[in-house]
């Protein structure tokens, strides 16, 4: 560690004369083009934002207006057909963001659904996405293009889709999980039912997502895998390091940046899940036991047409999701690795 | 210099292009007035999809017969029920209503308050049907007084069973509740396999003819404010006999806990099901997926408790004119000729539902079809709506009533605990 930090240290002053020499060498053919600029009254300043316009004018219609909006909408008694054909609606303050946060249900039901099934999803995609990546690794060019192929489809399916496949699969009448379930004598000739119980149902929710979610962990885990220099795996061997402490030692703290990003694009995934809890029998607010976050802010505010409640959800759930990212860069990445 | 040059032709020919591309639109646009030169006319409209297997050689019709008689094109648009209310919501957003749609009769009140549908009473009383729509779809139809909704098509659910097993096992259709029970069971223990009274927990108009046949109510209007009735001892006695098939009795299956109405037409198409309760509207589908049911469906009015009918939800749809219809005479002329008549009676045929008109209905009662004839008699002397207003539509939302009945057939609550749970919530959600 000592000699890549004490390089530059040593270099600086030769580096930056060199710099300063260039500079005055380019200086004369440089001035041409600067010259021209100046008479346009065009400076250093301006020119990076002038040509950053183009790109902020699209975001700034496409995100900051409907975030300002959704912020706008949170503070107002927003709610109802009346409302949305105004445009507007009276100001409340804080009011909704206190409805919100009072309901009893949030805290006792669906913040703790959201949150454990979150974790859950997050642990497995990236264990399992990772240990995929390597199986890929190991395999030959025949195999692994197969694999990935393989792997490629549970990705490019639909949420929607997936979903009724594993509804399908649990079905408790025509199920391929239930009929072998009967056939092994384990559950009663008349079935049961997996989605009534929150345990079940979660546990096939966790399965959908984890299988829906897994690839683009495993295909971007595999990509930082192949930049492990060859030298470095082939040396530990040669010390004796077997495949277990060749990963925690080598692998791990090299793919480190790769696995951060893969965990927090996968928390604000797997915090924001609907299409897999909604679309599951009961999920869609009958069975008040499996509402997350997601279908009971669809459920509790689009559902019944109040969008200032709605919008205050959202709210909330962009500055929770902001800070568990702000946490976990910050524990992750104390040595300012990213 | 080759490459420039054709790289340059290239342009050229892309500018020619999106040129030509521009001036053919507005080319268009310009031909259009042209040609329409006295009536530029034309309505767009909505409809639901799904309600009619055949809606295009329909709405072609349709289309011929009112470019003929008021020179005005129709622009159908087809959209799908699940997506209808979301889609409404964003263009009253967008100020992009459509001239006229259908609106599913529990929406119109809402849309009614809202302000957003043009008052039709005047229309109405001055057309020759002003005395002759059905009172339950009129009074859906209705917010302080004033029509938003001219009333369409409706459809009622009653008990549909499989003929076969009924006569196999010596069965008759029953009459009461107790022979009701005595029916299922007689099924139950000949056939074990089948499902022989399914209790899907998922849906709401399952449990409303044994809340209404046990003499009890949903909610009622005390002045101006709406009071969750369904607690009440002749309520809980509906929901009780009716969740106790499933608890006590054993004639459902865990399965129909969290069925919608979809997975019991599924299931009864799959043969699984000997009798449930479904429209009218469902037998044509089944059988269409399951041609060896053919002939094997029957129907019969929802028993009452001791005698008569258990009242059954009527729902339907409206046809409403949008307010900032630029057309609405024309507007009307079209929701005229779509409800009455030769045209309201054969998209009533095409879709097996019965026409908002009285007239229309009585003759549709006396058709002696095995598949019709329980069905009218059940939505002439058993039909019902639910609390005509706008807040219901919020509860429908909530989930309130298949959150109770899931809450009782999963064994987490009792039938007191759900109906007093679903009580509180649901008059908080009327009063609030």
């Amino acid at each position: 560690m000592a000699g890549p930090l004490a390089a530059p240290v040593t270099s600086a002053p030769s580096e930056q004369r060199e710099t300063g020499d260039r500079r005055a060498a380019r200086r004369p053919g440089d001035r041409t083009p600067r010259a021209a600029l100046g008479h346009f009254g065009i400076g250093r300043t301006v020119r990076p934002w002038l040509l950053l316009t183009p790109s902020l004018i699209v975001l700034g219609a496409l995100l900051l207006y409907p975030l300002v909006r959704v912020v706008l909408i949170s503070l107002q008694d927003f709610s109802g057909l009346r409302a949305v054909a105004r445009g507007t609606a009276e100001f409340i303050g804080l009011d909704n963001y206190r409805e919100v946060l009072r309901d009893e249900q949030l805290w006792r039901t669906v913040l703790p659904n959201t949150v454990v099934v979150a974790l859950a999803c997050v642990f497995l995609t990236v264990v399992i996405g990772t240990l995929a990546a390597l199986l890929l690794e190991s395999l030959g060019a025949k195999m692994r293009a197969a694999t990935t192929i393989a792997i490629l489809s549970a990705w490019a399916v639909p949420a929607v889709t997936g979903t009724y496949i594993w509804i399908w699969i649990f079905d408790p009448v025509n199920g391929l999980v239930s009929k072998a379930a009967q056939w092994a004598g384990l559950v009663a000739p008349g079935g049961e039912n997996w989605f009534l119980d929150r345990t079940t149902f979660f546990a096939i929710v966790i399965l959908n997502v984890v299988h829906h979610g897994f690839p683009f962990v495993a295909l971007t885990v595999l990509a930082g895998l192949l930049t492990i220099p060859a030298e470095m795996v082939e040396a530990s061997k040669l010390d004796g390091a077997g495949a277990w402490r060749r990963f925690w030692s080598i692998t791990v703290p090299t793919l480190r940046p790769v696995f951060a990003v893969v965990t927090i694009l996968s928390t604000i995934w797997d915090f924001k899940v609907f299409t897999q809890v909604y679309l599951m029998p009961g999920g869609s607010g009958s069975n008040r036991e499996v509402l997350n976050l997601g279908t009971w802010s669809y459920v509790e505010s689009f559902g019944q047409t109040e969008y200032g409640t709605g919008s205050a959800i959202a709210v909330v759930l962009t500055v929770v999701l902001l800070l568990i990212t702000g946490i976990y860069l910050r524990t992750m990445f104390k040595e300012g690795e990213l | 210099m080759r490459i420039r040059s054709q790289s340059r032709r290239l342009a050229a020919v892309a500018l020619a292009a999106t040129t030509a591309l521009v001036i053919a639109g507005c080319g268009d646009g310009d031909s259009d007035t042209a040609n329409n030169d006295t009536t530029n006319q034309s309505l767009t409209v909505w409809i639901m999809e799904g309600t009619n297997p055949d809606a295009t050689p329909f709405f072609d019709k349709v289309k011929t017969a009112f470019k003929k008689d008021n020179n005005a094109e129709l622009n159908i648009q087809f959209v799908p029920w699940s997506a209808a209310h979301d889609k409404f919501v964003t263009a009253v957003g967008g100020g992009e209503t459509p001239d006229v749609a259908e609106v599913g009769t529990t929406w119109t009140p809402e849309f009614g308050e809202a302000g957003i549908l043009t008052d039709l009473t005047d229309k109405v009383k001055g057309s020759a049907v002003a005395d002759d729509l059905v009172d339950s779809l009129q009074t859906a139809g209705e917010v302080d007084g004033k029509l938003y909704g001219m009333p369409w098509y409706a459809g009622v659910r009653s008990v549909l069973y499989r003929t076969d097993v009924f006569e196999e096992l010596g069965l008759k259709p029953p009459t009461t509740w107790d022979e009701w029970l005595t029916v299922a069971q007689a099924i139950k223990t000949a056939k074990p396999e089948m499902i022989a009274m399914p209790v899907a927990g998922d849906n709401e108009y399952g449990v409303y003819p044994f809340v209404w046949g046990a003499g009890g109510d949903i909610a009622t209007l005390d002045g101006d404010k709406w009071t969750s009735k369904i607690d009440s001892a002749d309520a809980k006695r509906g929901i009780q006999f009716y969740t106790d098939l499933a608890l006590k009795h054993g004639l459902s299956s865990p399965a129909a806990a969290t069925w919608k109405e979809t997975d019991l037409r599924d299931n009864f198409g799959q043969g699984n099901v000997a009798m449930m309760i479904s429209g009218s509207w469902t037998p044509k589908s089944i059988v269409e997926k399951a041609p060896a049911l053919d002939g094997k469906i029957g129907a019969f009015p929802i028993p009452g408790e001791k005698s008569g009918l258990s009242p059954s939800f009527v729902g339907g749809s409206h046809l409403a004119v949008f307010e900032g219809s630029k057309n609405a005479d024309l507007a009307w002329k079209f929701v005229e000729m779509m409800t009455t008549g030769e045209f309201a009676n054969e998209w009533a045929t095409q879709s097996s539902f019965f026409p908002g008109l009285k007239s229309l209905l009585d003759e549709a009662t006396k058709q002696d079809d095995p598949l019709v004839a329980p069905f009218a008699e059940q939505m002439k002397d058993g039909g019902e709506t639910v609390p005509v207003t706008p807040a219901y539509g919020k509860v429908q939302a909530k989930k309130t009533v298949p959150a109770m009945l899931q809450a009782i057939l999963s064994g987490s609550k009792t039938v007191d605990q759900a109906t007093a749970d679903a009580a509180k919530e649901m008059t908080s959600e009327m009063q609030g």
